[in-house]
């Protein structure tokens, strides 16, 4: 049984790409055939984070525009030799993909592979519609920040118009010392508002900006817990059930314990 | 920039008509309906509007009078105000459903939304809105009646958007950014506070009152 998820979030820079990357890696380690589409035509950047930029030879615009096979477009992840990535192109707009396009590719891919993930541009003009036409599963991203949450809410909204119903909530970049401080908002207050299920809560990690300058998603380290939070998320995908996990505040003593390598973490 | 030869007024009481008397009769039929055309969903059938001019010829009001009849409006001929409602009138009156056309009391079909309205919607009804959910912060309710959402109230209320101003808002959480009932705004303090019990906005001496209630 396959799946095909689009990733959105209405607001730009709340990790839509990052989550793609994370969530694909992630579901590639545990086996499963996966493939990811990149529908920011313009302003691609997956392949940056999954360190794949160099290998692209075709795109989605010559598949739709029929020049090449889906096949040859897609590109191997130098790791994993079951996770694809349909790369789009940087030259052309979004004009150039509508749904319809972009719901027969989707029937296309789910024949061969488990897991279909679509990473959506921001907004929610032609590009977001074009995005989300073949999704069976939305994954909507937000982080904690009154115009994250308020443009994650029009989204929903926008997804139950277009009869998407099965739509999950991952908040991202918290920061747990803010949270307590009540300097940022809390999850029970997003979950509130937004009122959808929440299958993941990761927190802000240096990791992860380092990690997607070298091209590999942060979700195989087991020291980051951007990394496990993923690593959780896959598994709820999976169907497992996992409690979300505690943040760890650095405190003074735990800084000290880590200098003496104490803590595992 | 020419002097405008008819004005429409949204006052507490309903609609004014203000007509330049030196006009002729075809500049005020070619502005009223100039008018009217530009808010065609503003007015609804039924819409009343007090003539204000002392010294209108009487062919011309009959001339008036027969275009708003054209379109299903009408002319308030003699003013009537009705004394607004005594405080203990006010407080005790139960949350209505009715919209108050000329003293004819006619129910009106209320609307109800059965899912949590969310950012970037709008829900616009000529009478009563009952919401069976959230009104999520950047949702807009525009009601001709009373408004009443059973859940949490965080985005932009306007009950008896057309000047009833009998209209309340009830919420189990009242916590919008703004309440308007007919021409009365009220904005919410700039730092929110949570509600935890149901509360009931209504107009009270010029005034937007709001009280908690059980429920």
């Amino acid at each position: 049984m396959s799946e095909v998820i689009v990733v959105t979030s209405g607001k730009g820079g709340v990790g839509k790409s990052t989550t793609t990357a994370n969530l694909g890696v992630g579901l590639a380690m545990r086996g499963k055939k996966v493939v990811l589409i990149d529908t920011d035509t313009g302003l691609r950047n997956l392949d940056l984070l999954l360190g794949l930029e160099n290998r692209i030879m075709y795109d989605l615009i010559d598949v739709v525009e029929g020049r090449v096979e889906i096949k040859k477009a897609l590109v191997r992840h130098k790791k994993y030799e079951n996770l694809q990535l349909l790369p789009t192109s940087q030259v052309k707009d979004k004009s150039a993909v509508n749904p319809a396009d972009l719901m027969a590719l989707c029937d296309e891919l789910r024949k061969e592979y488990d897991f279909v993930i679509i990473d959506c541009p921001a907004g929610i003009e032609q590009g977001f519609q074009t995005a989300i036409a073949g999704a069976d599963t939305a994954i909507v991203v937000t982080m904690p920040e009154v115009s994250a949450v308020r443009d994650a809410d029009k989204i929903i909204g926008e997804l139950g118009r277009s009869e998407k119903d099965n739509i999950k909530l991952i908040i991202n970049r918290i920061r747990p010392a803010m949270v307590d401080s009540g300097e940022m908002m809390d999850m029970d207050d997003i979950n509130d508002i937004l009122a959808i299920k929440c299958i993941g809560q990761v927190p802000d990690d240096i990791k992860v900006v380092t990690s997607a300058n070298r091209g590999e998603p942060v979700v195989g380290d087991s020291d980051s817990q951007a990394g496990k939070a993923y690593e959780n998320i896959v598994g709820r995908l999976l169907g497992e059930d996992i409690p979300f996990m505690e943040f760890e505040k650095e405190g003074f003593f735990k800084k000290l314990m880590k200098a003496f390598k104490l803590s595992k973490d | 920039m020419s002097r405008d030869l008819v004005t429409i007024k949204g006052g507490k009481d309903g609609f004014r008509l203000l007509v330049d008397s030196s006009a002729s009769m075809e500049e005020i039929e070619a502005e009223i309906k100039k008018k009217l055309d530009e808010n065609p969903g503003f007015f609804p059938e039924g819409t009343k509007f007090e003539l204000e001019v002392a010294d209108l010829d009487r062919s011309v009001k009959k001339g008036i009078n027969q275009i708003l009849n054209q379109r299903g409006l009408g002319v308030e001929l003699s003013v009537k105000k009705d004394p607004p409602p005594t405080i203990d009138e006010q407080s005790q009156m139960p949350p209505q459903y009715f919209i108050q056309h000329d003293g004819n009391v006619e129910a009106q079909e209320m609307t109800v939304v059965e899912h949590t309205v969310r950012g970037g919607e709008e829900v616009t009804s000529q009478g009563s809105v009952l919401v069976m959910g959230n009104v999520n912060p950047g949702a807009q309710i525009i009601a001709g009646g009373s408004i009443d959402v059973r859940g949490t109230c965080r985005g932009m209320v306007h009950a008896g958007a057309w000047g009833d101003i009998s209209a309340v808002v009830i919420a189990d959480r009242l916590m919008p950014t703004q309440i308007r009932i007919a021409n009365m705004i009220a904005r919410s303090p700039d730092i929110m506070e949570k509600s935890d019990f149901a509360e009931r906005a209504y107009i009270k001496d010029g005034q937007i009152i709001i009280e908690p209630i059980e429920r």
